[in-house]
């Protein structure tokens, strides 16, 4: 039976059984019947019902702050006042939002806040969109009746952010971003009555650059240097987009306005998002800079273009393509036979067929939204701050919130994460195959499983995978028994396994935590749209020197939106179109600033397809791979009143055809010696996001690396890898440790974040010099 | 006809004895005459022939000498606009709030921005495009600071609308800021302004 009982959920109406009415809340708010969750808190459950109760510290994504007062509500019946932003609603309580006496207070409040605040609305970046002016306005401050000693406070610069104390309210939300969110804890609050203020604990080192501070920043206090006082907030269009950076696909908005006077073609201003329910890192945030601005449609180019598109055999691309671009490059295989190469995500389309095999599911089966409720998390086979930041937030918040125990498996530990790790499990490079044979036996062993798996679990050879592997199996029995109890179990994996020599295997063995052990497994896309094209494309992996196209990868005619091409593409922010992200969510994202050119929709016209716009594919994204015929401008960008994702729609997992056959485990390889781990750093992703970390053209490694090849600091070595040769500056780190050095892949335009082969490299030094 | 009489008894008309027309040549001819050596010619003249004197002979004169010369305007007028200097220090007075920019309502202001060198916001661009601009004084009315304002250049006859519209033409030049004056159309401070100023408080 379904009672009366409507709950609006995520911008949809669910109907609640009466037996599960226990979990929901009926309270009373300014004469207004509300009904929310068991657990939310009476403003959530405000918010949720559209009644507005005035805030000033709250911040949605993170746990209450309750420093402003503010949210005070009445409670018929009791005394006193409660803060509505931390009080758990009880049933059947009656509240006030609004009296005299409420009005009277925030009002004052308001006042304490306008204390010694420096009347420079004229000039701050904040204006327009400022907490303080609106709240001040709202409580009708016209005059000024207290005041402090006024203390020095100068304007500090951190990166990419500029810190003004004069113009902070000591709110905290900057703190609390950067320690439950972003995982960093880089900001403290000094206490000092009017001298209060926000102080950095790390000016020298620079943090995470993430910008989560600034954009969560109620005032004009924690402003982007780059952006400051270059335009007011409301000269600026906001257009709705979806970072292209990696495959979390965050929302976000670029702002755009004419260059200047004399230039009126539009450039991007900053960045901003709905920073009340989402984040994103410094990448996002930061560089948007990346269109290729002044193309014309160069008539010879393009002919130039359909005549190379006659005469090739292959299309060789990069993953940072739409959905749509990639089905349009899937039908002209079709129509031209052209053989598709991305090596971004064909390994990934092979593990997740493997994985499927097993886990009897089309997708893996996790999001980050559980991720974040997790309270026992596996990182496997990735740096994971490096590969996704996003990943990353949501195991701090997982870790602040539901005091997660995080278990990070890794050849090299990783600093950036030391704060939310509780475990590092350290392996021999190249030994993955073993690892994930120990994992699984130590968590699924007690189970019942099928004839196949138990099979596979009795020939290992524990004591010898131990071994090689160098996982202890004393730190692997620390481990299950960290997990027992807890509830919600996810499992990170990344791109160091993708391309492993043995990644089916390795993915056969993942699935089974899926299935036997209900994990949230997330296997993160190694590039932005990676997932999206291994479910549109059917790529192929024989790449023989024919004659290629190549599109953002270097071809023999090369198609792209940045470096030297033959014919000028649009990029990611100039194009519309949808993005398929880590959450397995088709989302869309628009046209920030024009493009000139030719698009590749275009091309593939004149070659005999016939649709008008790009974004007529969305519809036609194919189904069996889970996608909607859903229309493009039907697609909804925004978030729930709760703040859940509900932008696009999520792809439809399919039941596939379960196999289970596993292969025995081969020898694990030895990797003695100098290795190189391809990893981009810090916010670096692809060549779009260079230009903001200019340093990246080194090799980082440890003392023990330097010695070991024989190098200093400083020093350019030259080495080579599929084919390739790459140049780099050697970098002593002191904070490294062990034989493995870092570099990143993407120095260039046209090159590719992730590798056709396995993420490592042996090094060794040659006797000309070079190492290879 | 019964209708028309009742309206002319109603309506009262009287007829004036204007004596009879000039018949003759010679009647036309004595009329002509005794009009033009009447005094009253001289009656109507009589401003003329002043102000013919004082012109000539005094030197006083009420023609503007235009281009020479111009009118006074009132400052209420609103013509091309200025922007004004501080006089301490011979800065420019826009900050840069960009509300002149929000307000224009034919959306004719463009502005640009910079974080200067002193952590200061500097107007790096600013422009009037006055082919649109409707001269409606909303600009100086919202500036915070009196910075811009409407001038008396009303002669806006030029070869390129372009000519009047940089910052650099309406900002007072700095040589003149001794002449600059303050201006007291819609947007300036009333006569008794000060009396609406009210005491901060001050910890020191
Ligand atoms: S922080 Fe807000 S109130 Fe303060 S100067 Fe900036 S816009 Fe005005
Ligand atoms: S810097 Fe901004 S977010 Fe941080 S405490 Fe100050 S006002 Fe709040
Ligand atoms: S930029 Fe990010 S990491 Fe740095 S202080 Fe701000 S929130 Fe913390
Ligand atoms: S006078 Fe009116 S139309 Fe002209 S610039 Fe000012 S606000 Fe705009
Ligand atoms: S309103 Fe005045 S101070 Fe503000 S930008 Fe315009 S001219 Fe400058
Ligand atoms: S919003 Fe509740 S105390 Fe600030």
């Amino acid at each position: 039976m379904y009672a009366m009982l409507l709950y609006i959920d995520g911008g949809g109406v669910v109907m609640v059984k009466k037996s599960d009415m226990a979990q929901y809340v009926n309270i009373t708010i300014d004469g207004k019947n509300c009904i929310g969750k068991q657990g939310d808190t009476i403003l959530q459950i405000a918010r949720a019902n559209d009644v507005y109760i005035p805030t000033l510290c709250y911040l949605s994504k993170v746990k209450p702050i309750a420093s402003c007062r503010m949210c005070l509500v009445e409670i018929q019946g009791s005394e006193g006042v409660v803060l509505s932003c931390q009080e758990r609603a009880v049933e059947g309580t009656v509240i006030t939002t609004d009296s005299k006496m409420l009005y009277k207070h925030r009002q004052n409040i308001m006042k304490l806040f306008g204390v010694n605040h420096p009347l420079e609305c004229g000039v701050c970046d904040k204006s327009g969109e400022c907490d303080l002016q609106n709240k001040t306005l709202e409580f009708d401050v016209a005059t000024q009746n207290f005041c402090a000693k006024e203390s020095d406070k100068k304007v500090e610069n951190w990166g990419f952010i500029s810190y003004d104390p004069s113009l902070c309210i000591v709110c905290e939300k900057c703190v609390r971003i950067c320690n439950e969110i972003v995982g960093e804890s880089i900001l403290e609050v000094a206490v000092g009555g009017y001298k209060s203020r926000i102080i950095n604990t790390n000016k020298e080192a620079d943090c995470s650059n993430c910008g989560e501070c600034m954009a969560v920043c109620p005032v004009g206090a924690l402003t982007n240097s780059e952006f400051k006082y270059s335009s007011n907030a409301w000269e600026l269009e906001r257009i709705p987009a979806t970072c292209v950076h990696c495959s979390s696909g965050c929302p976000l908005y670029y702002e755009v306005k004419p260059s200047s006077t004399a230039n009126r073609e539009e450039s991007i201003y900053r960045v901003t998002n709905p920073f009340e329910f989402s984040s994103l890192c410094g990448a996002g945030r930061f560089a948007y800079d990346f269109a290729n601005k002044d193309a014309k449609k160069d008539k010879e180019a393009f002919t130039r273009a359909l005549k190379a598109f006659e005469g090739a055999k292959s299309i060789r691309f990069s993953a940072n393509i739409t959905n749509e671009e990639a089905l349009i490059l899937q039908k002209l295989k079709e129509k031209k036979g052209y053989k598709l190469i991305c090596d971004e995500a064909r390994n990934y389309q092979k593990f997740l067929a493997a994985y499927s095999m097993v886990s009897g599911k089309s997708l893996y089966s996790g999001d980050l939204a559980t991720l974040k409720d997790s309270d026992a998390i596996i990182i496997f086979g990735t740096r994971i701050n490096d590969d996704n930041p996003m990943v990353k937030y949501h195991i701090s918040m997982a870790s602040k919130w539901h005091r997660a125990r995080v278990a990070y498996l890794h050849p090299m530990e990783d600093v950036s994460m030391s704060k939310i790790v509780t475990q590092f499990i350290k392996y021999e490079v190249g030994s993955e195959e073993g690892v994930v044979a120990l994992l699984a036996n130590a968590f699924l062993s007690d189970l019942r499983l099928s004839d196949a798996v138990k099979e596979y679990l009795e020939s290992l050879d524990v004591g010898n995978l131990s071994a090689e592997s160098n996982v202890g199996e004393e730190e692997l029995e620390g481990l299950v028994n960290s997990f027992e109890k807890k509830n919600t179990f996810s499992f990170v994996i990344g791109a160091d396994l993708y391309a492993h020599p043995r990644a089916q295997e390795i993915a056969k063995v993942l699935a089974l935590f899926e299935k036997y052990l209900d994990c949230n497994v997330i296997l993160t896309p190694p590039a932005s749209n990676a997932l999206g094209v291994a479910l549109i494309c059917n790529l192929d992996d024989e790449d023989v020197n024919e004659q290629s196209i190549g599109y953002n990868v270097k071809g023999d005619f090369t198609l792209g939106s940045l470096g030297e091409v033959d014919l000028d593409m649009p990029a990611l922010n100039q194009q519309e179109g949808t993005l398929t992200t880590i959450d397995k969510r088709v989302v869309a994202t628009h046209v920030a600033l024009p493009f000139g050119g030719y698009v590749l929709n275009d091309i593939a016209n004149a070659l005999g397809l016939e649709t008008e716009y790009t974004i007529d594919y969305t519809k036609e994204l194919p189904k069996r791979s889970g996608y909607k015929a859903v229309e493009f401008d039907t697609l909804n960008h925004e978030f729930s009143k709760e703040g859940n994702d509900i932008r696009g729609y999520l792809l439809e997992t399919k039941d596939v055809k379960i196999d289970e056959i596993f292969e025995e485990i081969e020898e694990l390889p030895a990797y003695d010696g100098g290795v190189v781990y391809w990893c981009n750093e810090g916010i670096h992703f692809t060549y779009n996001t260079l230009y903001k970390y200019p340093a990246s053209k080194y090799l980082k490694g440890s003392k023990q690396f330097a010695v070991a090849m024989k190098i200093s600091d400083g020093e350019e070595l030259i080495f080579e890898n599929e084919k390739r040769q790459y140049r780099r500056i050697f970098k002593l780190d002191e904070t490294m440790k062990g034989t493995i050095a870092i570099t990143s892949s993407v120095t260039e335009p046209l090159e590719v974040s992730s590798f056709k082969n396995y993420r490592y490299t042996l090094m060794k030094l040659q006797e000309d010099g070079v190492i290879r | 006809m019964n209708g028309d009489v009742e309206m002319n008894e109603k309506q009262r008309y009287i007829t004036l004895d204007l004596g009879g027309a000039p018949m003759t040549p010679w009647c036309r001819f004595k009329r002509v005459v005794k009009r033009t050596f009447r005094i009253e010619l001289f009656i109507g003249l009589w401003v003329t022939i002043r102000e013919m004197f004082k012109t000539l002979f005094m030197g006083k004169s009420h023609t503007t000498k235009y281009p020479f010369e111009k009118m006074p305007i009132s400052s209420r007028y609103r013509a091309i606009h200025d922007m004004l200097r501080l006089l301490e220090s011979g800065h420019y007075r826009c900050i840069g709030c960009g509300l002149c920019e929000k307000i224009c309502i034919s959306n004719c202001i463009a502005m640009e921005t910079r974080y200067d060198e002193n952590q200061r916001k500097e107007v790096s661009g600013y422009t009037i495009n006055f082919g649109r601009c409707i001269f409606c004084g909303y600009c100086a009315e919202v500036c915070p600071e009196l910075a811009i304002v409407h001038g008396a250049r009303y002669e806006t006859a030029s070869e390129q609308r372009a000519s009047f519209s940089l910052f650099e033409d309406m900002l007072t030049p700095i040589d003149k800021l001794k002449e600059q004056k303050e201006f007291e159309g819609y947007g300036a401070p009333s006569p008794w302004a000060d009396k609406n100023i009210k005491k901060t408080p001050l910890a020191y």
